[in-house]
C-alpha cells in the first residue's frame, strides 16, 4: 500500500468509496505495482478479496505482499482472500488432462470462442458467499484481476472480455457495492488509427474506459528511460464527484522502490531538485 | 442549436450522441432525459451501461415516476436467472410490447444507453432496421442514443449516424469543465444545419451554452486551435486595439529619419566624394570566402 | 523460481532480515542466490548478459531472444546457454523444428577450462601486483590513480559462468556426460486433436513433452526433495517460425494468432512450479502483427532483441565499427519483487569475439585522426541519435 497514492486518490483503508471500478492500464511501462498496491490496500481494509491472478504465480504475489506488509497465506487461511491461480489451473486444461478437482473457471481454454461465462460464474460464487463467515465479512467484496490482457493472449476475443467485465461490474460494484480493479497492458505505441474494429488490447482499453469510474494510466516517460523516474501516472475520475465535474485529470510521476513507490508532481523528483 | 435539441423544439426523430473515451456523453444524455421529463413526456430508458442507483443521483426526483427504467445492465446476455432485458430482445416486436402500455396521450421518448452492447452482439443490418422502425413512428416520438464511436468500426458508426436525424459529437474543451458539441441536424425539408458550441453543465444538470457560438465553416479558429495557441494566456499584450494602433502609428521613433532628412541624404549635394574601385588581376578575391581564411 | 521460495516465504516474517533463511535453499551446482533479491539464478553462459538481466537467469523464468535477421548471434547465445548447462552438470532439453537438436549440441563451443581452474588463487596475487605496478607508474598524473578503470563491457564484480572459445567445439566426452532430452519436431508424432483449444498440435506436443521430462526427471517443485536435485535447462529454437506449423510469420492476421502466446502461458505455468528455466528464440522481424509480438514479450520474463549490422547500412557506418550489432532490452524480470535493478542505460551493443560474447555500452569510437572534418562528425552524431532511439526516444522536450 502506497500512502502517497492514497493521498492522491483521497482514500484510506478506513474510508474508501464503494462501488468503484478502477481501471489500471500501462503503456511502455509496468503497472503491476499498482495491482500489488490495491491488493494490500483492500486486504488491510478488511474486505473480502477475490483475486484472479492470471499473470503470475501465487508465490510471486505472496512474496511482494510480504514486502508491503501483508501476508497472503494468512489472508487465504482466514478466508479473506480467494485466489485463483491461473497458471496452475490452466496447465491441466492445456495439457488435455481432465481433472475433477480443479474448478471450471478456466474452461474457456478448451474453446475460447464460447466466452468467459464460466469465469464469471466463479467470480460470482466467490464474491457473493460472504455470508459463510470468515473474518473478512466486514467489508464489501472486492475483485482484482491481473491482468486481462492475458485472456486476449489465450485467444479470448475483446468482446468476450468486455462482457465479462460488464457482468463483474454489475455484480460486484452495483449489486454488492464492492470495488473492482482490473489491469490492462497495451502495446508500445498508441496507434492513431481510428479504426475501432481491430482486436487487441487497445480496443479492450477503450471499452473498459467507458465502463469504469476511475482510470490510472501508467506510461513510460515520453523523453525516454530514466533511472530515477520510472514513468508517469495519469489519474482520471470519469464519474462526477461531489463538487467536481467529470473527466478530471491529474498527472504524476512515480518511482518504484523496494517496498513501495513514491509519487510526485511533474518535475519535482528528488533526483532533479 | 444544442439547446433547441434538448428542448425538443424540432420534435421527434433519432438523436445520436457520439462520445469517446476522452469525454463521456452520459452527462449530456442525462440533461436530455431531465429536459424531456420536465416537458411532461414519458421516458423509457433502456440502460445497458447504467445502474438504476446511479441514475437516481443524477435525475430530478419530482418527475421520476414518468421514467420507466428497463434494466438491461444487470444481465444483458442472460447468464443469470431471469434476465430483465437482454440484448437479443432489441427487436421491434419486443420493443413494441415494452413501450405500448403507456399513456397514449403523452409523447414517448426512448433512450438507449448505449449502443455499444447492441452493436457488439447483434448484426448491424438488424440494428439499423429496428432503429428505422422506431424512427418511422408508432409509439415513440424521439429515440435518443449514446454511441461510443471509438469502440466500433467507423463504417458501423457511419451507418448508425446515417439513420439519425441529429448527431451530436462531443469532444473535450480546452478548459476542464467545458466541452464542445458539434451538432448536425437534418430537417424534414432536407436542409442541413450544423453548429459547433462550447457548453458546460449547471448545478441542476441543465446545459449552459457559452455565449459565443463557434461559426461552422469559419476558418480554423475553433476550440482545437485555441488549445494550442501559446498566446492565449500571456501576461503582456500581443495584439493592438484600434486606438492603440493609432497611437503607435503617431509616435515617431528615434533614429527614424524624417522625409526631409532622407531626401537630403539621398540627393547628395555638390562637393561630396565617392570611392571607385576596379579589381585587377592581382586581386585574389574569392566569391565563396570573402574573409579568405575561414574553414567552411 | 516458484517452488523453493514458497517454503522460504512461509518461514520468514515481514522483516528485512532474510539472509539467514536463504541458507536453507537447496544448493545445486551452477546455481546461486541472486544478490538483489535472493532468487536462485543460473548463468546464461554470457557473462555480460547475466549482468544485464539481474545477475543471471532466475530459475522458473523464460528468456526471450528476438533473433537477428540471419539468426546467427541469437543461435550463438542459445548455444552458450546449453554449453553452460553441460559444464554445470545441468540437464538439458533442446527443441527445434529446423536442425536436429543433436546436431546443435555437437556444435557447442569449447570451454576455456584452465582459466577457471587457476581463477581463484591467482587472481588475488595478480591484482596485488597490478596495483603495485600502477602506483609506481603514476608519477605525473597521480591524481588519476584512484579513479576506477573505465569499463564499457557490462560485468558484475564476481565471476559466474564460464568463457568459451567459439573456434573450437566442445569435447565429445564433456558433452556426452550431460543428460540431454531432444525434441525434434519432424521426428515427433503429433496427433491432430479435435478440441478447439487455441494451441496447435506442434506446440501442444512440445508442452506435453516438456511436462513429461519435468515430471520424470524430478524437477517438479511438488516432488519430494531427494538428495541430489538438479535443474533443467530448456532451449527452444525459432518458435513461431513456419516450420512449427505456425502462420504467425507469414500473415498479418494469422489464423493461429494465439497459439504461441497460449503455449508461452503454459510454459510459464510449467516453469514456475519446477526447477527449470528456458531460453527461446523467436524470429520477431518476421512477425508483422505488433499486438501479438507485445503479448509474446509480456509472457516472457526477460526479453532482449539482437539487431545485427550484417546486411544493414550500419555495417559500414564508422560509428559502429567496434560492434556487431545493437541489443535492445525489451523486458526486465519482475519476479517476487516490486522493483528490478535496471541497467544504467539502454543504449547497448554487442560484439562476438573469439573467446567472448560481450555486451557493451554503446559509445562513439575515439576520434584519433587529425584531419577529421567537422561536417562528417556531425553526421555521425546524427546517425547515433537515430540508431539509439530505444533509450532516448525523442529529444523534443524534457520532462524536467
Amino acid at each position: 500500500m502506497f500512502a502517497e497514492l492514497n493521498a492522491i486518490l483521497n482514500t484510506s483503508p478506513d474510508s474508501f468509496k464503494q462501488g468503484e471500478f478502477i481501471l489500471v492500464s500501462d503503456r511502455r511501462a509496468d503497472a503491476s505495482f499498482l495491482v500489488h498496491h490495491f491488493l494490500s490496500f483492500y486486504l488491510r481494509a478488511g474486505c473480502k478479496v477475490c483475486f484472479l491472478g492470471l499473470a503470475q504465480s501465487f508465490s510471486h504475489y505472496n512474496a511482494v505482499s510480504q514486502r508491503l506488509g501483508v501476508s497472503l497465506t494468512q489472508a487465504k487461511e482466514k478466508g479473506q482472500l480467494l485466489f485463483l491461480e491461473g497458471l496452475k489451473e490452466s496447465l491441466d486444461v492445456l495439457l488435455g488432462r481432465t481433472s475433477d478437482t480443479g474448478s471450471r473457471a478456466l474452461d474457456f481454454l478448451r474453446d475460447p470462442a464460447v466466452g468467459l461465462r464460466c469465469l464469471y460464474e466463479f467470480v460470482q460464487a466467490s464474491v457473493s458467499d460472504s455470508g459463510d463467515g470468515g473474518e473478512g465479512g466486514g467489508g464489501p467484496p472486492v475483485l482484482l484481476v491481473d491482468d486481462l490482457t492475458v485472456l486476449l493472449s489465450l485467444g479470448v476475443s475483446v468482446g468476450s472480455v468486455l462482457d465479462f467485465s460488464h457482468y463483474c461490474h454489475a455484480t460486484v460494484c452495483s449489486q454488492l457495492k464492492g470495488n473492482m480493479v482490473m489491469l490492462v497492458r497495451c502495446e508500445g505505441e498508441e496507434d492513431e488509427d481510428e479504426d475501432g474494429d481491430e482486436e487487441g488490447s487497445e480496443r479492450l482499453l477503450k471499452g473498459l474506459t467507458h465502463q469504469c469510474s476511475l482510470t490510472l494510466h501508467v506510461q513510460g516517460l515520453p523523453t525516454g528511460f530514466c533511472r530515477d523516474i520510472h514513468g508517469q501516472v495519469e489519474v482520471c475520475w470519469r464519474k462526477t464527484q461531489k463538487d467536481k465535474p467529470p473527466n478530471q485529470k491529474k498527472l504524476f510521476q512515480y518511482k518504484v522502490h523496494d517496498k513501495g513507490a513514491s509519487f510526485f508532481a511533474r518535475g519535482t523528483s528528488s533526483a532533479v531538485l | 442549436m444544442l439547446l433547441e435539441l434538448i428542448q425538443g423544439t424540432e420534435g421527434g426523430g433519432l438523436i445520436i450522441i457520439q462520445d469517446s473515451i476522452n469525454y463521456s456523453g452520459r452527462h449530456l444524455l442525462m440533461s436530455f432525459i431531465n429536459a424531456a421529463l420536465k416537458r411532461d413526456e414519458v421516458v423509457h430508458l433502456l440502460a445497458f451501461e447504467l445502474h438504476e442507483e446511479d441514475l437516481k443521483h443524477e435525475l430530478d426526483h419530482s418527475c421520476f415516476q414518468r421514467l420507466t427504467f428497463h434494466n438491461a445492465f444487470q444481465d444483458p446476455l442472460g447468464w443469470n436467472e431471469q434476465p430483465p432485458f437482454t440484448v437479443h430482445q432489441f427487436i421491434t416486436k419486443e420493443l413494441d410490447s415494452l413501450l405500448t402500455p403507456t399513456h397514449l396521450s403523452k409523447p414517448v421518448t426512448l433512450v438507449i444507453d448505449s449502443f455499444s452492447w447492441i452493436l457488439r452482439h447483434l448484426s448491424p443490418p438488424s440494428v439499423c432496421k429496428t432503429l428505422q422502425r422506431l424512427k418511422k413512428g408508432g409509439a415513440v416520438k424521439t429515440t435518443l442514443g449514446l454511441l461510443h464511436s471509438d469502440m466500433h468500426h467507423r463504417n458501423m458508426v457511419g451507418s448508425i449516424c446515417h439513420l439519425a436525424t441529429s448527431v451530436v459529437t462531443l469532444v473535450p474543451g480546452h478548459q476542464c469543465h467545458e466541452a464542445v458539441a458539434k451538432t448536425i441536424r437534418r430537417a424534414k425539408s432536407g436542409t442541413i444545419s450544423q453548429a459547433e458550441e462550447r457548453f458546460s453543465f449547471n448545478e441542476d444538470m441543465s446545459v449552459k451554452v457559452q455565449s459565443q457560438p463557434i461559426q461552422v465553416g469559419a476558418p480554423q479558429t475553433d476550440a482545437g486551435d485555441a488549445e494550442v495557441d501559446p498566446t492565449a494566456n500571456l501576461t503582456f499584450n500581443l495584439r493592438l486595439s484600434h486606438q492603440e494602433r493609432k497611437a503607435k502609428e503617431k509616435l515617431a521613433l528615434p533614429f527614424v529619419f524624417s522625409k526631409e532628412k532622407k531626401s537630403a541624404l539621398l540627393h547628395s549635394g555638390p562637393g561630396s566624394g565617392r570611392i571607385l574601385y576596379e579589381p585587377d588581376a592581382n586581386d585574389d578575391y574569392d566569391q565563396e570566402d570573402p574573409d579568405d581564411d575561414l574553414d567552411i | 523460481m516458484a517452488a523453493p521460495m514458497k517454503s522460504v516465504g512461509s518461514s520468514f516474517n515481514a522483516t528485512s532480515f532474510q539472509k539467514k533463511t536463504r541458507s536453507k535453499l537447496i544448493s545445486i551446482p551452477g546455481t546461486r542466490p541472486s544478490v538483489q533479491n535472493g532468487q536462485l539464478i543460473v548463468s546464461t553462459g554470457v557473462t555480460s548478459l547475466d549482468y544485464l538481466i539481474g545477475g543471471g537467469l532466475a530459475v522458473g523464468t523464460v528468456l526471450l531472444i528476438e533473433e537477428d535477421r540471419y539468426n546467427s548471434y541469437s543461435h550463438m547465445v542459445l548455444k552458450y546457454f546449453m554449453a553452460e548447462g553441460v559444464l554445470c552438470g545441468h540437464e538439458l532439453f533442446l527443441a527445434s523444428a529446423q536442425d536436429h537438436p543433436d546436431d546443435i549440441l555437437q556444435e557447442l563451443p569449447a570451454p576455456i577450462l584452465d582459466d577457471i581452474a587457476s581463477h581463484s588463487p591467482l587472481e588475488g596475487r595478480m591484482q596485488l601486483g597490478g596495483q603495485h605496478a600502477s602506483q609506481d607508474a603514476m608519477k605525473i598524473a597521480w591524481r588519476y590513480q584512484n579513479l576506477p578503470k573505465v569499463q564499457t563491457a557490462l560485468a558484475s564484480s564476481s565471476r559466474f559462468g564460464h568463457y568459451y572459445d567459439i573456434s573450437k567445439k566442445m569435447e565429445p566426452e564433456i558433452r556426452q556426460a550431460a543428460n540431454c532430452y531432444a525434441f525434434y519436431l519432424p521426428e515427433h508424432p503429433t496427433e491432430s486433436s479435435a478440441t478447439r483449444s487455441p494451441l496447435i498440435e506442434s506446440y501442444s506436443a512440445l508442452l506435453q513433452s516438456i511436462q513429461e521430462v519435468i515430471r520424470k526427471g524430478g524437477f517438479d517443485g511438488a516432488a519430494p526433495p531427494s538428495k541430489s536435485r538438479n535443474v533443467l535447462r530448456i532451449g527452444l529454437q525459432s518458435l513461431g517460425s513456419t516450420l512449427w506449423g505456425d502462420d504467425l510469420c507469414c500473415r498479418d492476421n494469422p489464423a493461429h494468432g494465439h497459439a504461441l502466446t497460449t503455449f508461452l502461458y503454459g510454459l510459464r505455468a510449467l516453469l514456475r512450479s519446477s526447477l527449470s528455466m528456458a531460453v527461446l528464440t523467436i524470429p520477431s522481424h518476421l512477425i508483422q502483427n505488433r499486438a501479438v509480438m507485445g503479448n509474446i514479450i509480456r509472457l516472457c520474463d526477460n526479453a532482449i532483441a539482437l539487431e545485427s549490422f550484417k546486411g544493414s547500412d550500419r555495417e559500414t557506418n564508422p560509428l559502429y565499427k567496434d560492434y556487431h550489432g545493437l541489443l535492445h532490452v525489451r523486458q526486465v524480470p519482475r519476479l517476487n519483487c516490486l522493483l528490478t535493478e535496471l541497467p544504467d542505460h539502454k543504449d547497448l551493443a554487442f560484439k562476438l569475439k573469439r573467446k567472448q560474447f560481450t555486451i557493451e555500452r554503446l559509445h562513439l569510437p575515439p576520434d584519433l585522426s587529425e584531419t577529421v572534418s567537422r561536417v562528417s562528425r556531425g553526421e555521425l552524431a546524427g546517425a547515433a541519435a537515430v540508431g539509439t532511439t530505444c533509450g532516448t526516444s525523442s529529444n523534443k522536450h524534457l520532462d524536467f
